[in-house]
């Protein structure tokens, strides 16, 4: 009798658990279709939608420049995705892409000895890990971005830690991403506990707070704001922004991690922006990277 | 000098504002306008409302930056103006780089606007910022 009621309650505390396990992101999975759905609304047929989505853009603008019909699966390709002008500009730059030695430079940091005899592929076995961050660690209690990761791999073995925008740090994430990419792998953050729903529901304040003396905050330009024009260029729809990190910027003339974009967007918005390994910043990256769940993996990328 | 300036606004923010404390409402309810006029309080009130207010907002994370100059430097800068007898204020890059100039009345205005704004958009996002996502507030 005893050995039955011992089995029903563990077989109950089993069933809890996993039940509970499976909710962590039941919020975040309500929030990402919501978002999928107003991006394909959006850009279901912007002249005929002109009124709900894009009322300041032009007749020309909205028949020959904006797609239409633009699908969750193209959002990985940032604006690409529904910028025609800006498309085509940008497929004849990926003919000879400028990050292509930036990806060679990477693979050699990458199988480079430390001073103590181990290298990254330590840390790392295999490089496809393009997919696996920002990840929740629930023995930490913290989100890990790969930035943080990496630096992490480096002072455990007693080097440095590089610069977290640029550099070889944005050189060996051009290479996770390419192998990453290579393999079609899809970015699949997972919020595992409690505790990491609750970093998650963080990041998310964080995009949808006004911030800044100009008082924007993020979703302004890239949930109501996408597709719309800022001097002569598209802003990008907030999901799939995540997928194709590091980025070659022409304007930075050189490649830059995700921290380096964000933290340019958050001072375009008048603020000082969160350190790059702070709470704040993973949590907002790791909200964001959620967002871009299923999409394919597209790093390196080329942008403005 | 810069030492000066330093205990200079520091003397001024203990002797202004010594035993008060601050909760989000009466944040809330300043008006920057009172708050920040020079003309009214004096350029050096004003700036000591101004380190008072951006020492909360630089711990809360939400200090406020222009022209590449966190408000801690327009405060610094305001400062070192006013010990050092200029009227003016330099506007410097990153690389400390001068690339204009203000004049010190309106750098403490803009130092003290910034430092009670900033806490106050954090209040006030508290209770907007879901009227921007789409599924909760954000309808189309």
């Amino acid at each position: 009798m005893l050995l039955k009621i011992v089995k029903a309650t563990t077989l109950a505390a089993i069933a809890t658990c996993a039940l509970n396990a499976s909710d962590f992101n039941a919020q975040a999975e309500k929030d990402r279709l919501a978002l999928i759905k107003y991006f394909e609304a959006k850009f279901e047929d912007p002249e005929k939608n002109r009124n709900t989505f894009f009322p300041y853009s032009t007749d020309d603008e909205l028949k020959n420049s904006i797609a239409k019909g633009v699908k969750f699966e193209e959002f990985s390709k940032g604006n690409y995705a529904f910028n025609i002008d800006g498309k085509s500009q940008y497929e004849e730059i990926k003919e000879m892409p400028p990050y292509e030695d930036a990806i060679d430079e990477g693979e050699e940091l990458y199988t480079k000895k430390f001073a103590n005899g181990k290298s990254f592929a330590s840390c790392y076995p295999n490089p496809a890990i393009g997919a696996d961050y920002p990840m929740y660690d629930d023995k930490k209690k913290e989100i890990v971005t790969l930035t943080q990761s990496i630096n992490t791999c480096l002072t455990s073995n007693g080097e440095k830690p590089w610069n977290t925008k640029k550099g070889n740090m944005a050189k060996l994430q051009a290479y996770f991403a390419s192998a990453t990419t290579d393999e079609e792998i899809k970015v699949n953050v997972t919020i595992p506990s409690a505790d990491a729903a609750a970093a998650y529901e963080r990041g998310k304040e964080y995009y949808y707070s006004q911030r800044g003396y100009l008082k924007l905050s993020c979703a302004t330009c890239h949930v109501q704001g996408a597709g719309l024009r800022v001097r002569n260029e598209k802003l990008s729809q907030f999901v799939g922004q995540t997928t194709h990190f590091p980025v070659f910027r022409l304007k930075w003339d050189g490649l830059g991690t995700l921290e380096r974009r964000v933290s340019g967007c958050i001072k375009d918005q008048g603020q000082v922006p969160p350190k790059d390994t702070s709470k704040e910043m993973k949590e907002l990256i790791y909200f964001m990277a959620y967002m871009s769940n299923g999409l394919t993996v597209d790093g390196p990328d080329i942008r403005k | 000098m810069k030492k000066k300036y330093k205990a200079t606004l520091a003397t001024l923010f203990l002797s202004t504002f010594i035993g008060t404390s601050l909760s989000a409402n009466d944040i809330t309810k300043l008006d920057v306008k009172n708050e920040c006029n020079v003309k009214e309080n004096g350029i050096k009130k004003v700036l000591a409302t101004a380190s008072k207010y951006n020492i909360i907002a630089k711990k809360e994370g939400v200090e406020f930056k222009r022209l590449g100059m966190t408000n801690t430097q327009y405060i610094d800068g305001t400062m070192k103006a006013i010990t050092e007898g200029s009227k003016t204020v330099d506007i410097v890059d990153n690389k400390n780089k001068k690339t204009g100039e203000v004049s010190t009345e309106y750098a403490a205005w803009r130092a003290c606007s910034f430092a009670i704004s900033a806490l106050q958009q954090k209040e006030e996002a508290k209770t907007t910022w879901k009227l921007a996502m789409p599924g909760n507030g954000f309808e189309y």
